[in-house]
């Protein structure tokens, strides 16, 4: 059980544009690296080494430290099947976990349902960005997208308070409790007030945070941030979902990469220490993944798309170490071009949603999946 | 002309369109309905935002590497027409053959899509059909390239009976395998290049390469088939001249454009709507516009019953608001950013779910949907220096001093009219109240007053009934 | 291979330089137009869009190697070195390279390491403010010739950013603009304007004195919808990038239409690069026609050029290096092509 008896939440960290895995766990003493990587790769004296053959790109180094105590899970090799490398169709696969045939319902948004089966509180589950991703979409589980939690809510242009006041008074009559018999009002008034529910609720977090956490001014850092606030404001949501980019390096890559890493590892860092601020570590895991990763062969300027990628997993109550085997590099061991994915990331999801969330995984993610022990026991 | 021609002819606009200005209302009551009707059924010259304008002052709308931009394009189509039916239409066969980016990562081929809509929408189903079996984007949405004589692809065989015409339940699983079996062989050129670039997304080395149809005769099963009872050496044109004969397919498709055009629920006089629907598509050879004609000009589409009876779609609210509001019709950055809009509400244009389209009706609207439809239109019919906004400024204007109960009938009235319940408007007054009577005398542009019906206007469209078309 | 059409006058295709690209880096993304520093190093002005406007920049190429040899400006914003929707760009004698931008109003110049030097960035219809600059032109007196296209005119300057001179007003008489663009100037210092929505191409004095007009609306030879820039070489030939058409038409000093170039667009260094590594597309890419015969309602010159890779795509420049060459920017192919007079 937790620690303070809680309940735990899920951070979950989308690295949109496939994230490429060798550039940032390095297999800094296998000559095939640089034979393959001839233009983009880590230099071995500049990585962050966490033993004999591997080390973290040195914009990792906040991650490292965090690793240093045993509060990283590196999942190797992570993917499915028969690689799929477009963007979109691979981030469907592993929002709804089917990847055979295109699906519309995501596995967080059936495991808000599965947390939260009455539809009680409008904030089970929220996304920290513009748009819902499909991971949170199922029929009949409200999902607040929260673009700017300091304005997040109806009439955000309105300037003048006595203004927004009026008008959030007058929405809040006409969505009122109504007399006619029409479904479609009824649905329509209950839906606003949803909205008006959520959007007065989640506007209090703010006020309530205090931290000596000071962010990055880069969106993915507020981003980060907010999820804090609004954890430690205690409202009842347990996941919490946010995305950044583009990872998608073709070309340019060890530009872009090292300025990535560098916002994205900065944030979840922070983001740590501020749950520790907030005495949250230890109930609060985050996930962090990618659509798939990238060819091992440079293209003289970045990587194509490829096919097994990288994940982890960052949080107090979990057993840091490396999981699923580094995929080879060998000629003979590669999928055309890329590396091999030798774990379903529906292992990891089964894991997550099973041990930390204690949900039904198969009923979610499709099917039944070995789990990794990456969660202390 | 009457305050009931103008409700009709707003109800008209919204449906066939994305609604219309009170100006344009009334130069279109003075024509009459079914003279309406009749221009909405043979759209002419748009004239919308010329493609050289559009391509010289939005690079990403010229190449169309993404789909926001190609959504945008077609928004732009949808805000600036004169022909709005040929858009709404596009919109409704674009639901219906829902074709998605996220698979071909091939925005052009899916406007390429669009415009065939265009050219078949209001014709003979058959035709329409045969062009979508042979779109490429079609093709390989629907796995299309790998139906091989050798070795069949159900899969748009499957589609093609089950949401595009006949509807579950008219056929068997055999009839799918043979409907498949004449399909094969049509495919697009350069097939196998074109879908490895689609399954990498690949815009190497120089950008998209865009699609076009082709029949390669080899690798189509030319021998006997048998499907729906009929049998025949049958070739994909054969199998739709069989499906539009069924009655099955008439029902399925005249009641799709009931529920798209009249109403999302179907009651007794929508069914007999329906069914004179079908008589006219059988009657004049499975021809769509003169089953649109008959639609419209049925005392059911005129009827009380299906004013404001369909939830709006995303991009029709969207659609609707900037045109009332007379924004984004020049050159605008950010108009792919009104593209996103639509996304957040739920309904990305091009970018349909799944293949079965959206979920329309009251589905479209959870408390997110409804938090970003309100945001958006507000912020649109806010802004008082927007075109279509200054119009109502500038007739309000002429009219004296507005107690709050005038104030908000009129701006209900120029803003649809829309018809609103007692409680809804008893709130907008008592909003407008908090400032006293409004007078316009001697205004500025962006001053108080103007702000003040700015501000009304932008929580009339924040109401339920607004939510409905 | 050459070609080729009525006169003995001739080009031969040499080259294709460039590669998508979504990221900063190597690679162009919506290249707008080309200048050559003296030192012979090829800047490449990445347009981009307003959908994708973080990788607004100056990429600096060289041609026989191909390298990329870095970059300059930080994407989209109000600062010194940002953009809004650059257009054009040119060097003066003393190196340094003016850039037009669009949306900001703006001329920014900067030296031939990317250093930020100064700008002129008065909105306006006044004497040296602009309303949507668009193309530039420096000639051999550093005479900067600058297209004020939604005031409808020419405005000529001193590479101080003095006022010299004007001519042009809205309409579709001599001297007359709707939305020009582009702009270059001859030996004999006569400026040449792309009446982009005239469909013509006009001649003036460095005075701004109407002299000819190139051009009428068509898709035949001698005809143009919505030309975007014009270059003229050392004996007179003109250079028109006919932009609608998706082509480049030459003629001569008289105004005789010599021939038009297509594209013939080869596989560049960098699209070499990311097909070796990318073998699956490589072979089915070999298998392909990729000058495909099209179904009759996909024939327009748009609708061709985005399925028919080796043409030009959005050919929106055309600008003549110190040898002579042609070069030809697509913006939207990630590229230029390079010819030679034979």
């Amino acid at each position: 059980m937790p620690a303070n008896g809680k309940k735990r939440s899920l951070i979950v960290v989308q690295l949109i544009g496939a994230n490429d895995p060798l550039n940032t766990l390095i297999p800094y003493s296998n000559g095939l690296y640089y034979d393959y990587r001839p233009a983009v790769n880590i230099p071995a004296k500049d990585v962050l080494p966490i033993d004999d053959d591997f080390g973290f790109s040195p914009q990792l180094a906040p991650i490292k430290d965090l690793w240093d105590r045993g509060n990283v899970a590196v999942v190797n090799g992570i993917g499915y099947e028969t690689p799929v490398r477009s963007h979109f169709r691979s981030m469907d696969i592993w929002h709804t976990c089917e990847p055979e045939k295109i699906a519309t319902e995501g596995w967080l948004g059936r495991a808000i349902r599965d947390l939260d089966p009455q539809g009680e509180n409008v904030l089970t589950g929220i996304n920290f960005g513009r748009g819902l991703p499909r991971a949170l979409g199922c029929k009949g589980v409200p999902v607040a997208s929260v673009g700017n939690l300091e304005t997040y809510g109806l009439f955000p242009d309105v300037e003048d308070e006595l203004q927004k006041g009026y008008a959030l008074e007058a929405f809040a009559r006409m969505y009122g409790m109504s007399k006619d018999n029409d479904p479609v009002m009824d649905s329509l008034g209950q839906t606003g007030r949803n909205a008006l529910k959520g959007a007065d609720i989640l506007r209090t977090a703010p006020g309530k945070y205090s931290s000596s956490v000071e962010y990055a001014q880069n969106p993915f850092a507020q981003s980060m941030k907010n999820i804090v606030q609004v954890m430690s404001a205690d409202l009842g949501t347990r996941v919490f979902y946010t995305s950044y980019g583009s990872f998608d390096t073709h070309g340019g890559e060890l530009l872009t990469h090292a300025k990535l890493w560098g916002e994205v590892a900065g944030g979840v860092a922070d983001c740590y220490a501020d749950l520790e601020e907030h005495g949250l570590q230890d109930d609060t895991m985050m996930l962090v993944w990618t659509e798939f990763g990238r060819r091992i062969r440079d293209n003289g300027s970045g990587t194509d798309h490829g096919a097994g990628g990288l994940a982890m997993l960052i949080g107090g109550s979990v057993q840091g170490g490396m999981y699923g085997e580094f995929p080879s590099l060998e000629e003979a061991q590669q999928l055309d071009g890329d590396l091999r994915a030798n774990n379903d990331f529906r292992s990891t999801y089964s894991t997550i949603l099973e041990r930390w969330l204690g949900l039904d995984g198969p009923s979610i993610v499709n099917g039944q999946f070995e789990h990794l022990e990456f969660i202390e026991k | 002309m009457s305050n009931q021609d103008i409700a009709l002819m707003a109800h008209l606009m919204r449906r066939a369109g994305f609604g219309a200005s009170r100006d344009e209302l009334e130069a279109r009551v003075e024509m009459g309905y079914e003279a309406v009707v009749e221009e909405l059924l043979h759209p002419t010259d748009p004239q919308n935002l010329p493609d050289d304008i559009i391509r010289r002052y939005h690079t990403e709308q010229a190449e169309m590497r993404l789909a926001d931009g190609a959504a945008a394009y077609w928004l732009y189509r949808m805000i600036t027409t004169r022909c709005p039916l040929e858009e709404k239409l596009s919109l409704f066969w674009h639901s219906l053959f829902a074709t998605g980016y996220n698979k071909l990562n091939q925005a052009r081929a899916l406007v390429n899509q669009i415009e065939m809509f265009r050219r078949h929408g209001m014709g003979d189903l058959a035709t329409l059909l045969v062009e979508l079996s042979k779109d490429p984007a079609m093709i390989i949405w629907l796995d299309n390239n790998e139906n091989h004589k050798d070795s069949i692809n159900e899969n748009f065989g499957r589609e093609l009976l089950e949401l595009f015409s006949l509807g579950i339940g008219n056929y068997t699983e055999d009839d799918i395998k043979e409907c498949a079996r004449a399909f094969t062989g049509w495919t697009l050129g350069n097939a196998e290049y074109m879908a490895m670039r689609a399954a990498r997304d690949s815009i190497w080395p120089y950008s998209r390469i865009s699609w076009f149809y082709e029949y390669r005769e080899a690798d189509h099963d030319d021998g006997e088939k048998t499907f729906l009872g009929e049998t025949g050496r049958f070739n994909g044109q054969d199998i739709v001249e069989i499906i539009v004969r069924q009655e099955a397919t008439a029902r399925f498709i005249c009641t799709r454009l009931f529920q798209f055009f009249a109403a999302d629920e179907i009651d007794e006089g929508g069914e007999k709507t329906i069914a004179s629907m079908m008589k006219t598509y059988f009657d004049s050879n499975h021809e769509i516009r003169p089953v649109l004609r008959t639609l419209f000009n049925s005392g059911y589409f005129k009827s009380d019953e299906a004013r404001f009876a369909r939830v709006k779609g995303p991009v029709e609210l969207v659609v609707g608001a900037v045109r009332m509001a007379g924004s984004y019709h020049t050159p605008t950055q950010g108009i792919e950013q009104v593209a996103r809009q639509a996304v957040y509400m739920g309904q990305g244009l091009l970018q349909p779910p799944s293949v079965e389209g959206w979920h329309e009706g009251i589905e479209w609207v959870d408390s997110g949907a409804l938090v970003e439809r309100v945001n958006f239109v507000a912020h649109e019919l806010a802004n008082v220096e927007n075109p279509g906004v200054r119009k109502i400024i500038d007739r309000l204007a002429g009219e004296g001093v507005f107690s709050p109960e005038a104030l908000v009938d009129r701006c209900l009235d120029l803003m649809g009219p829309m018809e609103v319940s007692e409680e809804t408007r008893a709130s907008l007054v008592e909003y407008v109240a908090h400032q006293g009577d409004l007078s316009l005398a001697g205004h500025q542009q962006g001053d108080d007053a103007e702000k003040r019906v700015g501000g009304l206007l932008s929580l009339a469209s924040s109401t339920k009934e607004y939510q409905l078309a | 291979m050459s070609t080729h059409t009525t006169s003995t006058f001739t080009l031969d295709y040499v080259k294709t330089v460039g590669l998508a690209t979504n990221q900063i880096g190597r690679g162009f993304i919506n290249p707008y137009d080309v200048a050559f520093s003296r030192d012979g190093r090829i800047f490449v002005l990445n347009h981009c869009d307003s959908a994708r406007k973080n990788l607004m920049r100056v990429g600096i190429v060289d041609l026989d190697e191909e390298e990329y040899l870095g970059e300059f400006g930080k994407g989209s914003g109000t600062g010194d070195d940002q953009f809004n929707s650059p257009v054009a760009m040119a060097f003066d004698s003393q190196d340094r390279l003016y850039v037009t931008d669009e949306l900001h109003h703006r001329v920014t110049i900067f030296d031939a390491s990317g250093k930020f030097l100064g700008k002129w960035d008065t909105k306006g219809s006044g004497d040296g403010e602009f309303n949507g600059p668009a193309g530039i032109a420096i000639d051999q007196q550093d005479n900067v010739y600058v297209v004020d296209q939604h005031n409808s005119r020419v405005q000529k300057l001193t590479t101080a950013g003095e006022y010299l001179g004007q001519w042009g007003e809205p309409g579709d008489g001599n001297g007359q603009f709707n939305l020009p663009w582009g702009v270059t100037t001859d030996s004999a210092g006569d400026v040449y304007v792309a009446d982009w929505r005239n469909d013509r191409v006009q001649k003036f004095s460095p005075e701004g004195k109407f002299i000819a007009s190139f051009g009428e609306s068509g898709t035949g030879e001698g005809q143009f919808h919505r030309p975007s820039a014009v270059a003229v070489d050392l004996q007179g030939y003109v250079y028109i990038a006919d932009w609608g058409n998706e082509r480049v038409q030459v003629f001569d000093a008289n105004g005789a239409f010599q021939l038009e170039l297509r594209g013939q667009a080869t596989e560049s260094r960098w699209a070499g690069d990311y097909l070796n590594v990318n073998p699956d597309e490589k072979r089915t890419r070999e298998m392909s026609n990729l000058i495909p015969d099209l179904p009759p309602h996909l024939n327009t010159p748009h609708h061709i050029s985005s399925q028919t890779e080796p043409y030009f795509w959005g050919p929106v420049s055309v600008r003549l290096d110190g040898q002579g060459r042609l070069f030809v920017t697509e913006s939207n192919r990630h590229r230029f092509q390079v010819y030679q007079r034979s």
